[in-house]
Protein backbone atom coordinates (compact mmCIF):
# COMPACT_ATOMS: atom_id res chain seq x y z
CA UNK A 1 0.00 0.00 0.00
CA UNK A 2 1.13 3.33 -1.10
CA UNK A 3 -0.26 6.91 -0.82
CA UNK A 4 -0.26 7.10 -4.27
CA UNK A 5 -2.88 4.25 -4.56
CA UNK A 6 -5.46 4.99 -2.08
CA UNK A 7 -7.42 1.62 -1.75
CA UNK A 8 -9.51 1.92 1.40
CA UNK A 9 -9.74 5.28 1.40
CA UNK A 10 -11.90 4.85 4.71
CA UNK A 11 -8.82 4.24 6.84
CA UNK A 12 -5.56 3.41 4.66
CA UNK A 13 -4.04 7.05 4.88
CA UNK A 14 -4.40 7.03 9.03
CA UNK A 15 -2.77 4.05 8.47
CA UNK A 16 0.25 5.18 6.67
CA UNK A 17 0.24 8.24 8.48
CA UNK A 18 0.70 5.91 11.83
CA UNK A 19 3.68 3.58 9.86
CA UNK A 20 5.01 6.79 8.35
CA UNK A 21 5.33 8.88 11.50
CA UNK A 22 8.96 9.28 12.74
CA UNK A 23 8.35 12.28 15.91
CA UNK A 24 7.78 9.78 19.12
CA UNK A 25 5.73 13.04 20.41
CA UNK A 26 2.88 12.71 17.86
CA UNK A 27 3.12 8.90 17.30
CA UNK A 28 0.91 7.67 19.89
CA UNK A 29 -1.82 10.59 18.11
CA UNK A 30 -1.06 8.73 14.92
CA UNK A 31 -1.17 5.51 16.07
CA UNK A 32 -4.42 6.05 17.89
CA UNK A 33 -6.07 7.80 14.88
CA UNK A 34 -5.36 5.02 12.45
CA UNK A 35 -6.73 2.47 14.89
CA UNK A 36 -10.37 4.71 15.02
CA UNK A 37 -10.51 4.30 11.58
CA UNK A 38 -9.91 1.11 11.13
CA UNK A 39 -12.29 0.52 14.21
CA UNK A 40 -14.70 2.46 12.39
CA UNK A 41 -14.38 0.46 9.22
CA UNK A 42 -14.67 -3.12 10.96
CA UNK A 43 -18.43 -2.14 12.14
CA UNK A 44 -19.05 -1.98 8.45
CA UNK A 45 -19.42 -5.60 6.20
CA UNK A 46 -15.92 -5.35 4.34
CA UNK A 47 -14.84 -8.24 1.60
CA UNK A 48 -12.00 -10.54 2.24
CA UNK A 49 -9.54 -8.47 0.55
CA UNK A 50 -9.87 -5.47 2.71
CA UNK A 51 -10.74 -7.74 5.77
CA UNK A 52 -7.30 -9.62 5.29
CA UNK A 53 -5.56 -5.90 4.88
CA UNK A 54 -7.59 -4.70 7.85
CA UNK A 55 -6.08 -7.85 9.55
CA UNK A 56 -2.46 -7.13 8.74
CA UNK A 57 -2.78 -3.26 9.13
CA UNK A 58 -3.70 -4.02 12.89
CA UNK A 59 -0.66 -6.40 13.10
CA UNK A 60 1.68 -3.75 12.22
CA UNK A 61 -0.38 -1.04 14.51
CA UNK A 62 0.33 -3.63 17.49
CA UNK A 63 3.80 -4.04 16.77
CA UNK A 64 4.52 -0.18 17.09
CA UNK A 65 2.90 -0.07 19.97
CA UNK A 66 4.94 -2.64 21.59
CA UNK A 67 8.32 -1.76 20.08
CA UNK A 68 8.21 1.95 19.98
CA UNK A 69 5.38 3.20 22.31
CA UNK A 70 6.40 0.49 25.22
CA UNK A 71 2.71 -1.05 25.35
CA UNK A 72 3.53 -4.51 27.15
CA UNK A 73 3.30 -7.50 25.28
CA UNK A 74 0.11 -9.44 25.88
CA UNK A 75 1.97 -12.84 24.40
CA UNK A 76 4.02 -13.02 26.96
CA UNK A 77 2.58 -14.03 30.70
CA UNK B 1 -48.94 -2.63 42.68
CA UNK B 2 -46.21 -0.76 41.70
CA UNK B 3 -43.84 -1.80 38.95
CA UNK B 4 -40.28 -2.23 40.45
CA UNK B 5 -38.01 -0.15 38.78
CA UNK B 6 -35.36 -1.35 36.54
CA UNK B 7 -32.41 -1.48 37.84
CA UNK B 8 -29.52 -0.73 35.61
CA UNK B 9 -26.47 -2.27 35.23
CA UNK B 10 -22.71 -0.43 35.76
CA UNK B 11 -20.23 -0.90 33.17
CA UNK B 12 -16.74 0.41 33.14
CA UNK B 13 -15.24 1.18 29.99
CA UNK B 14 -11.41 0.54 29.59
CA UNK B 15 -9.58 1.30 26.43
CA UNK B 16 -6.56 3.47 25.35
CA UNK B 17 -8.34 4.63 22.02
CA UNK B 18 -10.53 7.08 23.26
CA UNK B 19 -13.10 7.03 19.85
CA UNK B 20 -13.79 2.85 20.68
CA UNK B 21 -14.90 4.15 24.10
CA UNK B 22 -17.04 6.99 23.02
CA UNK B 23 -18.69 4.59 20.24
CA UNK B 24 -18.78 1.50 22.89
CA UNK B 25 -20.36 4.05 25.57
CA UNK B 26 -23.22 4.89 22.51
CA UNK B 27 -24.20 1.19 22.32
CA UNK B 28 -24.67 1.25 25.82
CA UNK B 29 -26.19 4.72 26.05
CA UNK B 30 -29.39 3.65 23.92
CA UNK B 31 -30.17 0.16 26.40
CA UNK B 32 -32.99 1.56 29.65
CA UNK B 33 -30.83 -1.19 31.34
CA UNK B 34 -27.45 -0.37 31.20
CA UNK B 35 -25.23 2.46 32.70
CA UNK B 36 -21.65 3.26 31.58
CA UNK B 37 -20.39 4.16 35.54
CA UNK B 38 -16.75 4.76 33.93
CA UNK B 39 -13.75 4.75 32.00
CA UNK B 40 -10.30 4.00 32.21
CA UNK B 41 -7.38 4.22 29.38
CA UNK B 42 -4.93 1.25 30.73
CA UNK B 43 -5.64 -1.87 32.37
CA UNK B 44 -3.97 0.03 35.91
CA UNK B 45 -6.09 2.70 35.84
CA UNK B 46 -9.24 0.61 35.31
CA UNK B 47 -8.29 -1.81 38.60
CA UNK B 48 -8.59 1.75 40.32
CA UNK B 49 -11.77 2.65 39.09
CA UNK B 50 -13.64 -0.79 39.17
CA UNK B 51 -12.70 -0.66 43.28
CA UNK B 52 -13.99 2.38 43.45
CA UNK B 53 -17.05 2.08 41.29
CA UNK B 54 -17.84 -1.75 41.65
CA UNK B 55 -19.51 -2.18 38.45
CA UNK B 56 -21.67 -5.11 37.15
CA UNK B 57 -19.64 -5.15 34.34
CA UNK B 58 -15.95 -4.20 32.46
CA UNK B 59 -15.81 -4.02 29.05
CA UNK B 60 -11.65 -4.33 28.44
CA UNK B 61 -9.43 -4.11 25.42
CA UNK B 62 -6.20 -6.04 25.38
CA UNK B 63 -3.41 -3.85 24.03
CA UNK B 64 -3.14 -1.29 26.44
CA UNK B 65 -0.70 0.63 27.04
CA UNK B 66 0.59 0.19 31.51
CA UNK B 67 -0.98 -2.80 31.79
CA UNK B 68 -2.59 -5.20 28.96
CA UNK B 69 -6.38 -6.38 29.26
CA UNK B 70 -5.19 -9.60 30.49
CA UNK B 71 -2.63 -8.93 33.34
CA UNK B 72 -5.94 -6.45 34.01
CA UNK B 73 -8.65 -9.35 34.12
CA UNK B 74 -6.28 -11.53 37.00
CA UNK B 75 -6.37 -8.85 38.89
CA UNK B 76 -9.71 -7.39 38.75
CA UNK B 77 -11.28 -10.66 39.41
CA UNK B 78 -9.30 -10.54 42.51
CA UNK B 79 -10.31 -7.30 43.14
CA UNK B 80 -13.77 -7.34 42.61
CA UNK B 81 -14.89 -11.20 42.06
CA UNK B 82 -17.96 -10.47 41.60
CA UNK B 83 -17.81 -8.08 38.31
CA UNK B 84 -17.79 -10.01 34.75
CA UNK B 85 -15.54 -8.94 32.05
CA UNK B 86 -16.02 -8.99 28.63
CA UNK B 87 -12.30 -8.81 26.13
CA UNK B 88 -13.41 -6.77 23.58
CA UNK B 89 -10.27 -7.06 20.90
CA UNK B 90 -9.58 -6.65 17.47
CA UNK B 91 -6.98 -9.76 18.11
CA UNK B 92 -8.34 -13.50 15.98
CA UNK B 93 -4.83 -15.21 17.06
CA UNK B 94 -4.54 -18.67 17.66
CA UNK B 95 -4.18 -18.88 21.77
CA UNK B 96 -6.40 -16.05 22.66
CA UNK B 97 -9.24 -17.65 24.01
CA UNK B 98 -7.12 -20.18 26.14
CA UNK B 99 -5.38 -16.58 27.53
CA UNK B 100 -8.85 -15.21 27.96
CA UNK B 101 -9.89 -17.90 29.96
CA UNK B 102 -6.34 -18.26 32.03
CA UNK B 103 -6.64 -14.73 32.97
CA UNK B 104 -10.39 -14.79 33.73
CA UNK B 105 -12.29 -13.57 31.25
CA UNK B 106 -15.64 -14.42 31.46
CA UNK B 107 -16.32 -13.50 27.39
CA UNK B 108 -14.80 -12.66 24.05
CA UNK B 109 -16.53 -10.26 21.67
CA UNK B 110 -14.40 -8.99 18.79
CA UNK B 111 -13.86 -5.58 17.44
CA UNK B 112 -15.85 -6.13 14.12
CA UNK B 113 -18.76 -7.19 15.81
CA UNK B 114 -19.47 -4.21 18.53
CA UNK B 115 -22.85 -4.64 18.32
CA UNK B 116 -22.93 -7.92 19.65
CA UNK B 117 -21.51 -6.82 23.37
CA UNK B 118 -25.14 -6.11 24.21
CA UNK B 119 -26.72 -9.16 24.16
CA UNK B 120 -23.30 -11.05 24.81
CA UNK B 121 -23.38 -8.45 28.69
CA UNK B 122 -27.23 -8.94 29.24
CA UNK B 123 -26.75 -12.88 28.72
CA UNK B 124 -23.62 -12.74 30.82
CA UNK B 125 -25.52 -10.51 33.58
CA UNK B 126 -28.25 -12.47 33.60
CA UNK B 127 -27.09 -16.00 34.05
CA UNK B 128 -26.58 -16.94 37.62
CA UNK B 129 -23.32 -19.33 36.58
CA UNK B 130 -20.77 -18.33 38.64
CA UNK B 131 -17.57 -17.42 36.80
CA UNK B 132 -15.98 -20.52 35.74
CA UNK B 133 -12.98 -20.46 33.45
CA UNK B 134 -14.45 -23.60 31.61
CA UNK B 135 -17.23 -21.57 30.51
CA UNK B 136 -15.75 -18.74 28.14
CA UNK B 137 -18.33 -17.44 25.86
CA UNK B 138 -16.92 -16.23 22.76
CA UNK B 139 -18.59 -14.16 20.03
CA UNK B 140 -17.13 -13.21 16.63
Amino acid sequence: MTSQHVKYPAWQREFEAAIAEDDPKTLRQRVDAAESAIFVRLQNVVGDEEGQALHEATQRLRVIQKDKLGYPDWNKR
Amino acid sequence: MLAQPLRRRTVLLVDDNAVVRTLVRRLFAVEADFEVSGEAENGREAIEKAVNLRPDLVILDLAMPVMNGFAAASELRKSVPDTKIILFTVEEAEGIDRLANEAGVHAVVLKHNAPELIPQARSLLDSEDEADPGKLRTAS
